[in-house]
């Protein structure tokens, strides 16, 4: 068995691309693959959030604890997470905060002078470093700007309430809290394949074909309009597929072909091999760098995986799939 | 929520637009419903939940002590009758308090702050003589202080009554809280509702041997006794405290001057059945030779109880008569010896007795809630007060005899001096904190009448308030009075009673409940003889029984006999329905007994019902437009007589159709909305009616463990313990009665996304398995807040403890880090376990000698400052240090300790259907179960909770939860609500749900978080509601290696918060014996616990002593060590061989044989 490669080379194509939204293909590789993909893209792609609060004054309605919870939870942009140390790693500083290569300090002041309620919201975070601050979604999606749209409000400040704070941003992965997860949604489906027994089908009637593409609760199939033909005196329109990804694997319409006496009208399955990712990012970096970020860090597990003894003992009890898991 | 319903109708429209009354139609049922709902809110408005409290507390303070103080409103003097004191009137000033002669105005939340009662004084107007012997003079004084009355809240007497919104915020108030309850002392006591069997009324019973019993407990403002009578082998008999023996029936009707047998008989009816049933009784009394009523008391008097300490025989005479004068049915006034109207009674009760032998339907019902009154706050206070008045008069008629019977006095004699007294004060504040009402006088002897308010979440407070505790002892096993009554129905909620011994016995209010305050009963009499109403006093007893007639009963009293009992109700109705007699007023026909019960009483339970006109309701949609558009109120409904209360007694009398739709021409009444049947805590349940019943009844005891909001006020409370929610949420799945009480403003519970399928194996037993991410994210995190208090203690000799300013230097430097320089511990502050939070010093000597407080010498003091014990590696913070005086005046320094704690395997969350589980695991979102639309469920409920517990109702919680986050709007859920549009149809849910993609039976394809690949199964997710409920682990767990021990017998402590250790109990060791485990037995009973080693003396087995100078053991009864062993024993051994020798018992250890064994001497 020796030398027989399983190496695959998948294959993307990206529909959809926002700031914050990825819609994209994978082709021709299997489930571990995409699903390590949104494993990673969860859990151990590195972002920067709040980690520490000192509270200066707190004479807000909303305990520190309860404050700092809510700081921690706001994204911050981490483009720049990547090249960061985690604090525990870094050898120029001991996490106070006040070292480049890890941490970013934040500032807070705020003090409800008026007799109108006062938000605080994550606009009032000053950052030190201006790579480094809290997401503005508003700006891309055009907000109204007389809407007071004020970013992620973090406490209600009422006349003479005060709120001081420092806080120092940290780099993190999801794993360990999810404030340092990038991903709002990571999520994937298989790509069903619809095969219509056309045999089967032309037995149908036009109300029976009508019954059959509503019985499927999202529009997958059709009555097609062009392809009509003539049948004895009945017009009988072709039924087609429309939208085979919006079929959520229900069921319905084979229930329902049961239900008509037709079993096997149709038959669906997922592709085994072909992915439709969906990634929607929290904002702290941006949905296309979040997948690329993701492949770079599997990959820098793959070698880590690789580079490790154990892994060479693992070849003598592993055979081909330690020369698989190399590469070879 | 169709509130279109009705005007989908042609003929509503027609009301509605062109406001053409056709007689025609107006004639003609009108069969489509009128969207009652809108009542309910109205309802409340005015009504609140905790009216009952309120009702009765105000009649209380308004008529009540009005009418105790004008029935006891002399004392004079026993020496001098001429010198008098008169109260002329009193009332209930505003809450205050009086400190240093300055009057304070209170408000509750300061009383709750600062540990004050919440108490306003008892004024009154009095005249009285000012001086004695030859000089009197008439004086007056007005608005004179006699105590205080501790004043409930939302009373009339209370700050916030009648207060907005914001007025009660700015009283530190919460709007929602429904008041209902005092503030003795700083904690919260409410006064349970109690359960009674109705006073003055004949209830036919049968007793253990199986004979017919006919009792009444009369209650009148002077006499409480219980009257019975029995039929014992045929024959009927009296049976009353104050006779020593049973008393044959007849002779004590011969005794009340009913001589004639013929006369009895007539009274009784002239049935020829009733009359062979009364002629063994008539044949004993003439085998006793008593023909007259002189004879009669004779024998009477022969059986009178001999009291030990009443006047020996001043009027020997009349004891018999007096006896069945005041005591035997003390409710049928006697006046002028005329015994006629008594006779009648016991004729009545005979006549009774005797149909329930020939039917048993003719027997009462205890537990039937018609023979049931409660009593509540106004009538148990009212009781204690009128007994502390009293005693009050009587002391200040003692002290005055004392002072008056001194020959000399040095100041002028002034009456009014004297009736400034602390003992009403004290004796309601002691009641009421302590809630043992012990009342001599109404030989009332009961413990915990009064409970701390329950404040563990917003909806228990309410539970708490509508809460009603039985008269029973809770160990009795009997099932009746536990069953469920049908008479319960829309009175008390058939869900809520707690699981145990108080089974069944401890009820609550349902919704709409309301319970009667006492009416005037005068001008009710003198109405119903106006009605037609024949005199009791003008019929003989021939007459009494006519077959046409009906007998009329007033309150338990016979007023006399109606020809045309129906006609005569309905006039009674229309007048109350007319707003002319008093709304709570029934009227009950009752066919089988032939009688016309009236009653006016308090304590009575009813409900407001719409009334029906042949079927057709007197709710019309115009009724409710006008209501919505707040022209109408509730009160208007009822004053026009659309709406009116029924009583369970009158319920019996009335056709109620559930549904307008439903109604025949027979229904009289129709139900204001289905669900009401339910109480506040039942009310919480979505779709309760399809669930199994006793998990809704579950669900009503955890919902009141279930943390979330208390109060808008509760960051500024000093609760001893609070548990809050950190985001607490509105349920997605709502129902109208959370919307009544206000628990979608104050929930107690976060939507969680539930998937029910198993995952892990960490979900078995109803473990659940939660997403960590959601937890960072902040699901199921909770404060807990804990107070801990400290007094400046002041002490005889004028030294005081004395708080010091920390030493930052010394060897507690590491403890006393979060201590201001005040030595008060700052707000802010991480603590941590064995920090200092006061650094109080207390003298050594707080005796003898006045020492100058300031002067005193730092050697004269010793340290006790209070350290913090908390669970270690916790960060708590110090949330607030509030500072007030105390009742002595001493300062008081509590600390609130706040702890944020975010879920943990082990804590238990329960949905609102009964199902309470664990966290079981704590997984990673990756590993999570995901959909392809990227929805990731936050818990994981394993599917096996389901089949056996037929909650069916949370499955439609999720499907409605689901389609409620699709479109956007909160579906409902209420009880029975699916006719009235008050809960989403199934079918609409699921319509919605394939119109928003999901499928309509709730189920989505899943993959595996682990593997990427689809589930097998299709999986039902969808969000439901989940309450985080107080049990936690970290305030339960506890292991132990060695730790401290028990001083007597050297054995480990017990108790998690003494540190203690496990006990390896009976049942443990005898399974260890079973085994055959001796050296485990040996290691956990003796090594791990008390070992101790002794020395025995071989000679005589008793113990002696090791002598450490001569380094050996010495037996003290040989007085030599030559003999000696060492052994091993328990300590409680050794402990069990002295006790025995200090009783002259002597244990003596047989060392001999090798095996240890004891011979006693």
């Amino acid at each position: 068995m020796e030398g027989v490669s399983y190496q695959r080379f998948p294959r993307v194509k990206i529909r959809e691309l926002k700031d914050d939204y990825a819609k994209f293909e994978l082709r021709e590789t299997d489930a571990s693959m995409s699903n390590a993909l949104r494993r990673v893209m969860i859990a151990e792609v590195p972002t920067i959030a709040i980690d520490l609060v000192e509270i200066e004054v707190n004479s807000s309605v909303l305990n520190d604890e309860f404050i700092a919870h809510r700081l921690g939870l706001i994204p911050l942009t981490s483009e720049k997470a990547m090249s960061m140390r985690f604090s525990r790693d870094c050898d120029a500083c001991d996490g106070d905060g006040q070292c480049e290569y890890c941490s970013v300090e934040f500032h807070l002041r705020a003090k409800c002078m008026g007799d109108q309620t006062l938000d605080v919201t994550s606009k009032d975070l000053i950052s030190s470093d201006h790579n480094v601050v809290p997401v503005d979604l508003a700006d891309s999606y055009a907000y109204d700007s007389s809407d007071q749209q004020r970013g992620i409000i973090i406490v209600k400040l009422r006349r003479g309430q005060e709120l001081r704070l420092r806080a120092i941003a940290r780099k993190g992965i999801g794993k360990d809290h999810a404030k340092w997860s990038p991903a709002a949604t990571v999520t994937f489906m298989y790509e069903p394949e619809i095969h219509i027994n056309e045999d089967l089908m032309e037995t149908l009637t036009l109300a029976e074909r009508q019954a059959w593409v509503e019985s499927s609760p999202t529009k997958v199939f059709d009555l097609d309009e062009a392809t009509g033909q003539l049948k004895g005196c009945l017009l009988l329109q072709e039924v087609v597929v429309v939208d085979h990804e919006a079929y959520t694997y229900d069921e319905e319409v084979i229930k329902k072909a049961e239900a008509m006496g037709k079993p096997g009208l149709v038959e669906i399955y997922g592709k085994e091999d072909s992915f439709i990712f969906t990634v929607e990012s929290t904002g702290a970096i941006k949905a296309s760098q979040m997948v690329l970020n993701a492949i770079e860090v599997l990959k820098q597990k793959l070698d880590a995986v690789r580079l490790s003894e154990d892994t060479v003992e693992a070849d003598d009890q592993f055979g081909e799939l330690g020369a698989h898991m190399r590469g070879g | 929520m169709s509130p279109k319903q009705g005007e989908e109708h042609p003929k509503e429209r027609q009301y509605g637009s062109e406001q053409v009354l056709d007689k025609q139609n107006l004639a003609a049922p009108l069969k489509s419903a009128v969207d009652k709902f809108q009542l309910l809110p109205e309802f409340l408005k005015v009504r609140g939940l905790v009216k009952q409290h309120l009702d009765s507390f105000n009649y209380f303070v308004n008529t009540g002590i009005k009418k105790i103080v004008r029935a006891n409103d002399r004392i004079v003097s026993g020496i001098d009758p001429s010198i008098y004191l008169r109260f002329k009137d009193v009332r209930i000033g505003q809450p205050s308090v009086t400190m240093d002669g300055v009057s304070e105005k209170l408000n509750p939340h300061m009383c709750r702050l600062s540990d004050m009662t919440y108490a306003a004084p008892i004024l009154v107007n009095i005249e009285y003589i000012q001086g004695s012997h030859t000089e009197k003079t008439i004086m007056e004084k007005n608005d004179v202080v006699i105590g205080r009355m501790p004043i409930m809240l939302r009373s009339c007497c209370c700050v916030l009554y009648g207060k907005d919104e914001a007025e009660l915020s700015r009283l530190g108030e919460c709007p929602l809280d429904p008041g209902g309850y005092f503030v003795i002392k700083g904690t919260e006591k409410v006064i349970l509702i109690q359960e009674q069997l109705s006073k003055n009324r004949i209830i036919i019973d049968t007793d253990k041997k199986g004979n017919i019993n006919a009792s009444v407990t009369s209650s009148t403002e002077t006499v409480k006794s219980k009257t019975v009578i029995q039929m014992e082998k045929e024959k009927m008999y009296l049976l009353l405290n104050q006779f020593m023996k049973k008393i044959p029936i007849m002779i004590v009707m011969k005794a009340m001057g009913m001589e004639s047998d013929q006369e009895v008989v007539q009274m009784v009816g002239r049935d020829p059945r009733f009359s062979s049933l009364l002629l063994p009784s008539i044949e004993e009394c003439a085998s006793l030779d008593i023909y007259t009523q002189e004879k009669a008391l004779e024998y009477l008097e022969g059986k009178v109880k001999k009291s030990t300490f009443s006047a020996p025989s001043s009027d020997k005479e009349g004891r018999a008569l007096a006896i069945l004068r005041d005591v035997f049915l003390a409710n049928v006034p006697v006046h002028n010896n005329n015994f006629r109207p008594k006779c009648l009674y016991v004729a009545v009760m005979l006549r009774r007795m005797m149909e329930a032998m020939l039917n048993k339907d003719a027997m009462d019902d205890k537990d039937y809630v018609g023979n049931k009154r409660l009593e509540l706050s106004g009538q148990l206070v009212s009781l204690l007060f009128e007994d502390l008045f009293k005693t009050m008069i009587s002391e200040v008629k003692k002290t005055v005899d004392i002072i008056l019977s001194k020959p000399s006095r040095s100041s002028r004699f002034d009456l009014s001096q004297f009736i400034v007294r602390d003992s009403i004060t004290v004796g309601l504040e002691r009641t009421l904190s302590t809630g043992n009402f012990d009342v001599k006088r109404f030989k009332m002897h009961r413990k915990g009448m009064t409970q701390v308010l329950a404040r563990l979440s917003f909806i228990g407070t309410l539970g708490h308030m509508t809460r009603i505790s039985p008269q029973f002892e809770k160990s009795r096993k009997v099932s009746g009075p536990r069953a469920l009554q049908p008479s319960q129905w829309g009175m008390l909620c058939p869900c809520d009673t707690p699981e145990g011994e108080a089974c069944g016995l401890v009820k609550n209010l349902a919704l709409m409940t309301h319970v009667t305050t006492d009416e005037e009963e005068g001008p009710l009499i003198s109405l119903c003889y106006c009605l037609g109403v024949e005199d009791l006093e003008l019929l003989s007893g021939e007459e009494l029984h006519t077959p046409t007639s009906f007998l009329v009963i007033f309150n338990g009293l016979i007023l006399g006999k109606h020809r045309r009992p129906q006609r005569f109700a309905d006039a009674l109705r229309k007048l109350r329905r007319a707003g002319k007699i008093g709304e709570f007023v029934s009227v009950f026909v009752n066919e089988k007994q032939r009688c016309v019960y009236i009653a006016s009483d308090g304590g009575r339970v009813c409900r407001p019902l719409v009334i029906a006109d042949k079927g057709v309701s007197r709710i019309k949609q115009h009724h409710m437009k006008e209501l919505v558009d707040g022209v109408r109120t509730f009160n208007d409904f009822l004053r026009d007589g659309l709406i009116e209360y029924l009583d369970v007694n009158e319920e019996n009398n009335a056709l109620i159709a559930l549904y307008e739709g439903e109604a025949t021409l027979d229904t009289t009444h129709i139900e204001i909305e289905p669900f009401t049947i339910l109480g506040v805590c039942a009310g919480l349940i979505p779709y309760p009616h399809h669930n199994q019943s006793p998990r809704n009844t579950y669900q009503c005891a955890m919902g009141k463990q279930a943390m979330g909001n208390i109060a808008y006020n509760e960051l500024c409370r000093m609760d001893t313990l609070l548990y809050l929610l950190v985001y607490p949420q509105r349920p997605l799945l709502t129902t109208r009665t959370i919307e009544l009480v206000g628990y979608d403003k104050l929930g107690a519970g976060q939507n969680a996304t539930v998937a029910v399928m198993s995952y892990s194996g960490y979900d078995i037993e109803d473990a659940i398995v939660m997403n960590k991410s959601s937890l960072d994210r902040g699901f199921g995190r909770c404060i807990v807040m804990k107070k801990y208090s400290a007094i400046n203690q002041k002490y005889e000799n004028n030294t005081s403890d004395r708080i010091l300013r920390p030493d930052r230097t010394g060897p507690a430097a590491e403890r006393v880090q979060i201590l201001d320089d005040d030595g008060i511990a700052a707000p802010g502050e991480i603590i941590r376990p064995n920090d200092i939070y006061i650094n109080k010093e207390s003298p050594i000597e707080t005796r003898g000698t006045m020492v100058s407080s300031t002067g005193q010498s730092d050697s004269k003091y010793r340290p006790t400052r209070q350290t913090y014990k908390g669970p270690e590696g916790e960060t708590c913070v110090v949330d607030r240090v509030a500072l007030c005086s105390d009742k002595n005046n001493s300062l008081c320094i509590k600390f609130l300790i706040r702890h944020t704690r975010r879920p943990e395997v082990g804590d238990k969350f329960s949905s609102r259907h009964g199902q309470k589980g664990v966290c079981g695991t704590i997984i990673q979102q990756e590993d999570f179960p995901f959909s392809e639309r990227g929805i990731c469920p936050d818990l994981i409920m394993n599917p096996h909770g389901f089949p056996s517990r037929m909650t069916v109702g949370k499955m439609i919680e999720l499907l409605g939860g689901k389609a409620g986050v699709s479109c956007g709007r909160f579906h409902y859920g209420s009880a029975f609500g699916e006719p009235s549009g008050h809960a989403d149809k199934v079918e609409t849910i699921s319509e919605t749900l394939v119109r928003h993609g999901f499928s309509y039976s709730g189920k989505d394809l899943i993959y595996s978080g682990i593997s990427g690949c689809p589930l097998q199964a299709y999986i039902f997710m969808g969000p439901i509601y989940y309450q985080k409920l107080k049990h936690m682990v970290l305030d339960k767990m506890h292991a132990r290696g060695s730790g401290p021990r028990v001083m007597l017998t050297r054995q480990p402590t017990e108790g998690r918060a003494r540190n203690g250790g496990l006990r390896v109990g009976e049942m443990e060791r005898d399974c260890l014996i079973a085994y055959g485990a001796s050296m485990l037995i040996f290691e956990r009973l003796m090594i791990s616990s008390d070992p101790f080693e002794v020395q025995v003396c071989r000679v005589c087995g008793l113990l002696g002593y090791y002598n450490h100078k001569l380094k050996a053991g010495i037996c003290s009864t040989c007085k030599n060590g030559d003999n000696i062993s060492t052994m091993k024993l328990p300590y409680a051994c050794k402990l069990l061989i002295q006790a025995d020798m200090g009783s002259l018992l002597a244990l003596s250890l047989d060392t001999g044989t090798g095996l240890a064994c004891c011979t006693v001497n």
